[in-house]
């Protein structure tokens, strides 16, 4: 069982590591994904919204557009507004003339700065429900979006749900083992796999600061010129050879 | 299904409308025979959504009960409700079905609310209550998505049907499978973009069925207000108020009857007086 424990901690610590060094990947999918609709269809702006529970909350992730920006941060309740209702229902919407529904007006502006005129949204669908919600705010060249636009911005958001589901998968291992140890041995009580899951997880990015930093510090080196890669590349080399030196001396004393 | 695969199940009612040719008609079957001087009266139309804004002059006093589901430790329960809508969706089909009928009494069933945990539950169980009461018009213009629900979906859809409950319930463009919309016993309604609220199309490829206008409809919307919306949930209540026209003149018909009704009436191209059922307000 140790043996099976250490294997775990081993996994969690090396997708962890993966994980550190790539930045977030999710969040860079969705804002490509963003980026891309809101120059199709040549709006305002465009944002994606994931569904966080505790307290349940549609979680405003990424935007793109002049009007974009605003959005970012944002949290609204998942039992209001148009992307609640999409949220809720799964039903992609449009509505354009929102300018007429004053309460629409109010809130919109109080918490992005930005009043649409139109808006167009489609629920980010999987097999397990709805994750988030895509939606466009006010096309330049039409007031209001047409058939095509809708099936449009359902391509986009499989694209976003797909990207969701590919990350986070490697985000959360804990959840990932949990799948894993379970389907393996279906024979595992909830209480079993929890403990195997935490004992291989926990404190995994607190524990050994000094090589967490280190992980961080290679991290950073992504944005290298490949003469400083090698420059990087012979430091290390220099310091992995002394410290083998300095063991072999250790072990031969 | 890939994504490659995603459904447009609007794509007939646009652009591939040849395919929609129909030579058979039924004959003496006519816009004016099926519901001709028809007013909705006699018929109750339960809307299972967002709510309804009772107070709402575009729902002119139309609404006759509202009911919400509560999920209780005993499970899901329906008790009454507020006049009230969450969002206004429910309200935008209250609208549209009182465009076309008048005189319906509408019945909101309200099973979006605070509590997102065990929605699809909610929502079967605002469906099975709406069966119970012997509701002869159900607009559905959400599905779900739940494996688990699915065999709960189909026995309430084959209840609907043998009890002749006509659910008219709006397609879903999303490469995932959705209940109860893809059943064949209800009316499953996508949109076309036709600014007429009369024109209907039947689709002999299903698991669509119906074409109905969803592009920038005008419609009454929350506190009073109104907008403009697109979408296979404004398709839907316009099919449902054609149903509700055709039982309040020929009570007692079976979904199945209504839906060759329709499909006989539609604006289709077909051999015979082709596009002769132009919009006419009964």
């Amino acid at each position: 069982m140790d043996a099976a424990i250490a294997a775990l901690v081993a996994a969690s610590r090396r997708s962890a590591v993966g994980r550190r060094l790539q930045g977030d990947v999710e969040t860079r999918l969705l804002q490509s994904i963003v980026d891309a609709t809101v120059r199709l269809f040549d709006a305002e702006a465009a944002s994606i919204a994931l569904f966080e529970p505790d307290p349940d909350r549609l979680e405003f992730r990424v935007a793109a557009g002049e009007q974009g920006a605003g959005a970012i941060g944002l949290s609204v309740p998942p039992t209001q507004g148009i992307a609640g209702f999409v949220y809720s229902t799964g039903q992609a919407l449009a509505l354009s003339d929102v300018a007429n529904d004053p309460r629409f007006n109010r809130d919109a502006a109080e918490q992005t700065g930005y009043v649409p005129r139109s808006i167009a949204a489609a629920p980010l669908l999987d097999e397990h429900g709805t994750q988030g919600v895509l939606q466009v705010l006010d096309k330049h060249s039409s007031p209001t979006f047409s058939l095509r636009d809708m099936e449009l911005l359902a391509v986009f958001a499989r694209q976003a749900t797909v990207a969701i589901a590919a990350t986070r998968v490697q985000r959360d291992t804990a959840r990932l083992l949990r799948s894993v140890l379970v389907d393996l041995a279906p024979d595992l009580t909830e209480e079993q796999a929890d403990a195997a899951v935490s004992a291989a997880t926990q404190r995994l990015d607190g524990e050994d600061d000094a090589f967490w930093g280190l992980v961080d510090q290679i991290a950073r080196l992504r944005g290298l010129t490949d003469r400083e890669t090698s420059l990087v590349g012979a430091i290390l080399e220099t310091v992995a050879a002394h410290a083998e030196r300095t063991q072999r001396g250790r072990i031969g004393r | 299904m890939t994504s490659s695969e995603l459904p447009a199940w609007s794509e007939p009612f646009t652009n591939r409308r040849r395919d929609l040719h129909r030579p058979l008609r039924l004959k003496g079957v006519t816009r004016e025979w099926a519901w001709g001087g028809s007013t909705g009266a006699g018929v109750r139309v339960g809307i299972i959504d967002s709510g309804l804004e009772n107070a709402h002059p575009k729902l002119r006093g139309r609404v006759v009960e509202n009911v919400t589901v509560e999920m209780t430790d005993d499970g899901p329960t329906v008790v009454p409700d507020g006049p009230v809508d969450m969002f206004g969706h429910g309200t935008a089909c209250g609208d549209i079905i009182l465009s076309l009928a008048p005189d319906v009494e509408l019945v909101s069933i309200r099973v979006l609310g605070a509590d997102l945990r065990g929605k699809g539950t909610a929502f079967a169980a605002g469906l099975e209550w709406a069966i119970e009461q012997n509701i002869q018009v159900c607009n559905l213009s959400l599905s779900s998505k739940s494996e688990s629900l699915y065999p709960v979906f189909h026995d309430l859809a084959d209840r609907a049907y043998f009890q002749s409950t006509a659910l008219i319930s709006a397609a879903n463009n999303v490469p995932a499978p959705s209940y109860p919309s893809l059943f064949s016993s209800v009316f499953s309604v996508a949109a076309h973009a036709e600014p007429d609220p009369w024109r209907i199309y039947y689709n002999p490829a299903p698991p669509v069925e119906f074409g109905a206008w969803g592009v920038d409809v005008p419609i009454a919307w929350k506190d009073g207000g109104s907008t403009v919306a697109t979408g296979n949930s404004f398709a839907a209540p316009h099919v449902a108020g054609l149903v509700a026209l055709i039982l309040s003149k020929h009570p007692g018909l079976s979904p199945f009857e209504v839906k060759a009704i329709l499909a006989s009436v539609a604006d289709n191209p077909g051999r015979r007086h082709p596009w002769r059922h132009r919009a006419t307000a009964p």
